[in-house]
């Protein structure tokens, strides 16, 4: 990464804050979302992306990327830092969708508010998520990787099924919004509030999986990836450590669940599909497993280009009505987004684009012995 | 892939080599009885679809403890070619009725698309998963994942997202009349296809030499590869193999049900990989015997009226058998936690 | 990261210039009606040409003082319509200030994610397909408005017509007994329901019902059960994606050769991915249903309209699309009239009681719930590889 060449205040600033938020992670990562939250919206009005659509477009297309990150953070937690592949982690952020959803809409006429839902639909996640992991994770990974999917498509048949309490195929529809009486009103054609809840709910998670990382727990989850065996004779119990990183990456994508079903205002079984997994996890591998910048970045990333970016030039495209390129449709290139990014990431970036500094040892390690 | 570690032999007990035909047996004499003929033989052609499929999976398992999961994609693929072989070469549309000729076709239909899903197999294996021998073990299934999304992706942009017409070459209205009961040749014609297959790689597997360093290469790659096995080959023929197997699913696919589109490969692919991990991840006697297994389990759920739960069904019992039957019914290759 | 995002900005600026070099005329105000429909992989097959309808009658209509626009959305994911896109769609169109109405979108499930945003904002947005009856009925359909005046509206007629339009006309045909299958989605199932509690009040027999969701390729075991009961006919409550003309297929390979009945979900044409084409030689003796009148005034005059300007003949939902859009552009000459052009003289016009449009479709008013007043029931059965109309029947004054 090349460094630009600031002027001197600046670059003194720069070493200045480097030096704080490197001492103070929390107050760093406060500080950069608070930036990027401000800067999103800013951006969205320069020019190009300006034209491409209004700023409250953009900024609801940031607040859904957001849940996308807030995904991808918590799946990193569970591939990333204990390198157990979890191929149906949409069904958590499902549990959590449907949670809220069931207690707080028409369907049985009960309300409960949204924000300590918010909490007891991360609850939900990881209690499920040790349900799921209790019994699978003494499974070699691969193993898990399978019962994960399993369980993945087992949950969105069953929401199908239940219709007694789901409302079955046509989903749980008039979900409540969140209220801050007096002060702000959550609604659907006004995204800031939304946005700046989810920007808030994304610096609660990153400080959370950082403060988690840096602990014992992340030190423990560190060790198992790199060597089980090791692990295991130094004393480190790899069952529970597992089933932590299991249960908090199951207790995020609750957490994210309960945000979706309030902003969308439904839930139904066919929003949790395999390819909701999949999206996530290419957001994982395209930021560099165990990064969390880096996999909030690839949710970013991903989402935008797959519903701004592609939706944009298909629009272009049929406008100008260039002959052979108005016959492709750049929407279907979505699934080889997902396809693409999986396979040459993994064969030449496997640490990901903009690699966390632990991950680049264990890959290099790796190739090294192929050697 | 721990070299130290000890595998668990993979020969069986004697004991059981003599209970499971019985078992086997029984089971179908009960499933027959249960579901009468008609369903019974549905679930036997469906199942010779899994079997074939589940092979693949269990194959490249053994050897490289890789799960492909693009091997349900490649199957998919292999249901295009067919109908693009007898659709397009042989420019049939519906079935043929002298039988030289439907000989013929059926011979060239097979040839031509298991040669051809051997080479896609193989040319997978070499840029997609040989880099990543040596690479953490995620490495190379998440490069699976992506594989089945392209090979996806690459169908739809080819041929288009809608579901085709394969030409069924085998007449469907040829049965014969039991009783009351109609008995299709095309059924009988599919399940003989599968179920030959599949003891001719039995014998391939264990009285070839290429079989037997298979063999050794799953149970310990180093030392087979200092005994002079060439382990990039036998890895390759493992995946050509396996591969052409899922082309002959394919061809029977389109034989049997007449269709076919881009994503016809993930959910039976899903469903061939839990009967390979049914029958034994690992075992390809097993894994045959898996696909079956599903394949009752699937109509055995409409048969009881459940047909809204099949899938949830299916995977169920894959979630149970890996966390309480790892090793699968015939149990091999215990395995190690590389 | 920096390098990816150098390029991303590199290749959207480039885009951004090229939009802003080709940006559309000017003359007076400007006018946006959005289309929010799935339009890429297999869905295109059947919104396509409700968006083509939706176009012609944009491009043909003219207000003075003021320019139309029209601004096409796609929420299909992956080749499906997808709700949480549909909504953000929804939300992009209320972003943008001069859309004042949407057609669309074409699929229930994504209805129920749209309408809460628009609802909330007063876009009115007509449907030219929706036909779930709890989109705009009881109280679903008051939990989906929230309590707020009807802003969605549609011009396809309600499943708890369709359905039970369809098993009469079983039931005229002299079927007494029927195997049911669905695909386990909003409209499959609901359209499945309905059919069934009309076939048992007319006196038939529903003799099996079973399901089987869209990853189900094979039907052997569903048609031998079917088989085992004897039904005279069979009816399918879903669509052709699900697997309609695969179960078709099956059926007459295992020897259930009866009469197959289904709603507008497999009244898709003949063309690629469509229930004739998928079910081929096996698609005969098949009946459907559409929830649209048939007998459309000027039924050749629009065809030869629509072959002019897309090279193909209307689809099912092309002149619903048509039709969805004269009654917006009907809605703003009168709220023009009215005094002002506001999302709120838009939907308010659209809705009014008593209100009747001279559409495509012949006069088409709303009731209040939004659902139209002209109940009109299509039924067509396949005949030499295509669909070929059989009857219509009126609902309105029954």
């Amino acid at each position: 990464m090349s460094r630009l060449k600031l002027p001197a205040p600046l670059a003194a600033l720069r070493a200045r804050m480097r030096r704080h938020f490197g001492a103070h992670r929390t107050q760093g990562v406060i500080f950069a979302i608070l930036v990027i939250g401000i800067a999103l919206p800013l951006l969205s009005r320069v020019p190009p992306f300006g034209q491409l659509q209004s700023i409250n477009a953009w900024t609801n297309a940031f607040t859904i990327a957001a849940i996308y990150a807030i995904l991808a953070i918590g799946l990193n937690v569970v591939i990333g830092f204990a390198g157990l592949l979890d191929l149906g982690y949409a069904a958590f952020f499902a549990l959590g969708g449907y949670t809220y959803a069931i207690v707080a809409s028409p369907f049985f006429g009960i309300h409960i508010p949204f924000w300590p839902m918010l909490i007891f639909g991360a609850i939900i996640g990881a209690i499920f998520g040790i349900l799921l992991g209790a019994p699978t994770l003494r499974l070699r990974g691969d193993y898990l990787a399978i019962v994960t999917l399993g369980f993945g498509e087992i949950v969105p048949i069953t929401l199908l099924n239940a219709d007694k309490f789901t409302a079955g195929t046509i989903g749980i529809g008039g979900i409540d919004k969140p209220q801050i009486p007096g002060i702000v009103e959550f609604t659907l054609i006004n995204p800031w509030p939304f946005y700046v809840l989810i920007m808030l709910m994304l610096m609660l998670v990153t400080v959370a999986v950082f403060r988690l990382e840096d602990s014992k727990i992340g030190r423990a989850w560190e060790a198992i990836r790199e060597d089980e065996l090791a692990a295991e004779s130094s004393g480190i119990n790899t069952v529970i450590s597992k089933l932590q990183a299991f249960a908090v990456g199951a207790a995020i994508a609750g957490f994210a669940g309960v945000f979706n079903a309030a902003k969308l205002t439904i839930v139904s079984p066919g929003q949790f599909g395999f390819v909701v997994s999949v999206s996530t996890l290419s957001a994982v591998v395209l930021g560099g497993m165990g990064n969390v910048v880096g996999v909030g970045a690839g949710a970013f990333v991903i989402y935008l280009i797959q519903s701004i970016f592609l939706k944009q030039l298909n629009i272009l495209v049929s406008q100008l009505g260039i002959p052979i390129l108005g016959d492709i449709d750049f929407l279907q290139f979505q699934y080889v987004l997902y396809g693409v990014v999986l396979v040459i990431m993994m064969l030449k970036r496997p640490q990901g684009i903009y690699p966390a500094r632990r991950r680049m040892r264990t890959f290099a390690d790796s190739k090294e012995t192929a050697k | 892939m721990a070299a130290g570690t000890v595998s668990t032999v993979r020969t069986e007990k004697p004991r059981s080599a003599l209970a499971l035909p019985v078992i086997i047996l029984a089971f179908l004499a009960a499933m027959f009885v249960w579901m009468g003929f008609t369903q019974f033989l549905n679930a036997l052609t469906l199942g010779a679809v899994y079997a074939l499929v589940a092979l693949g999976y269990t194959m490249v398992y053994g050897i490289i403890e890789l799960i492909n999961f693009a091997h349900g994609d490649v199957f998919m693929v292999a249901t295009f070619v067919t109908m693009f072989v007898s659709g397009t070469i042989l420019n049939q549309k519906e079935g043929i009725y002298g039988i030289p000729q439907l000989i013929l076709s059926l011979v060239i239909v097979f040839a031509v698309t298991i040669s051809i899903m051997a080479i896609i197999g193989a040319v997978i294996e070499r840029f997609a998963y040989r880099p990543l021998r040596r690479a953490p073990k995620l490495a190379p299934l998440i490069t699976a994942i992506g594989v089945s999304f392209i090979l996806q992706n690459i169908i739809q942009y080819l041929v288009g997202p809608y579901t085709y017409n394969v030409p069924q070459l085998f007449p469907v209205d040829w049965a014969v009349m039991v009783g009351e009961t109609r008995v299709p040749f095309l059924n009988i014609f599919v399940i003989t296809v599968a179920v030959s297959l599949m003891a001719l790689l039995q014998l391939f597997i264990s009285r070839t030499r290429t079989g037997k360093a298979m063999r050794t290469t799953s149970m310990d790659r180093d030392a087979s590869s200092l005994m002079g096995v060439n382990i990039d080959r036998t890895i390759m023929i493992t995946f050509l193999i396996g591969s052409g197997l899922a082309g002959a699913a394919g061809v029977i696919h389109g034989l049997y049900y007449g269709n076919t589109n881009f994503q016809v490969g993930f959910q039976s692919g899903l469903k061939a990989f839990t009967a390979a991990v049914l029958g034994g991840i690992g075992n390809t006697a097993g894994a045959a015997l898996g696909g079956f297994i599903i394949a009752f389990v699937e109509v055995g759920a409409v048969v009881l009226g459940f047909s809204r739960w099949g899938g949830a069904v299916v995977f169920s019992l894959l979630v149970i058998f890996l966390v309480f039957r790892p090793t699968g019914l015939l149990g091999s290759h215990t395995g190690d936690r590389a | 990261m920096k390098v990816f995002n150098k390029k991303g900005f590199a290749a959207l600026a480039a885009v951004a210039i090229l939009a802003a070099a080709c940006g559309g005329s000017t003359g007076g105000k400007t006018l946006t009606i959005g289309i929010s429909l799935p339009l890429s992989g297999s869905a295109l097959a059947s919104a396509g040409p409700a968006q083509n309808g939706a176009e012609l009658a944009v491009s043909e209509a003219t207000i003075d003082g003021y320019t139309l626009a029209v601004k096409v959305l796609d929420h299909a994911v992956n080749g499906a319509h997808d709700p949480a896109q549909a909504a953000a769609d929804m939300t992009t169109l209320v972003g943008d200030e001069t859309v004042v109405a949407v057609v669309g979108p074409f699929n229930s499930g994504s209805a129920k994610a749209q309408i809460p945003v628009s609802s909330e904002a007063g876009l009115l947005q007509c449907s030219p397909s929706n036909t779930n009856p709890d989109l705009t009925k009881g109280d679903a359909g008051a939990a989906l408005r929230a309590g707020r005046p009807v802003n969605y509206i549609r011009v396809a007629t309600t499943d708890d017509i369709q359905g039970p339009a369809v098993a009469a006309y079983a039931f005229s045909q002299g079927k007494k007994s029927v195997f049911i299958v669905d695909d386990t989605e909003v409209y499959g199932k609901g359209i499945a329901d309905a059919f069934a509690a009309k076939f048992v009040e007319l006196g038939g027999t529903v003799v099996g019902r079973e399901a089987a969701d869209k990853t189900v390729t094979d039907f052997s075991a569903i048609v031998a059960k079917a088989a085992a009961t004897n039904p005279d006919s069979f009816f399918y409550g879903g669509v052709t994606s699900s697997g309609a003309g695969l179960v078709r297929k099956a059926m007459i390979q295992a020897g259930l050769n009866v009469p197959y009945y289904g709603g507008d979900g497999i009244q898709d044409g003949n063309g690629d991915g469509s229930y004739i084409a998928v079910a081929g030689d096996a698609s005969a003796d098949s009946y459907s249903s559409v929830a649209a009148i048939h007998d459309i005034p000027a039924a050749a005059d629009f065809a030869a309209k629509y072959k002019a300007k897309f090279g193909e003949d209307p689809g099912s939902y092309s002149a619903s699309g048509y039709a969805c859009a004269q009654i917006i552009i009907e809605a703003i000459k009168a709220a023009i009239a009215g005094g002002e052009v506001t999302r709120e003289t838009v939907r308010a016009a659209a809705v009014m009681a008593g209100a009747t449009y001279d559409t495509v479709l012949g006069p088409v008013g709303f009731d209040e719930n939004g659902d139209t007043t002209q109940k009109i029931i299509s039924l067509y059965k396949v005949e030499n590889g295509d669909w070929v109309f059989d009857a219509q029947i009126d609902y309105a004054a029954q």
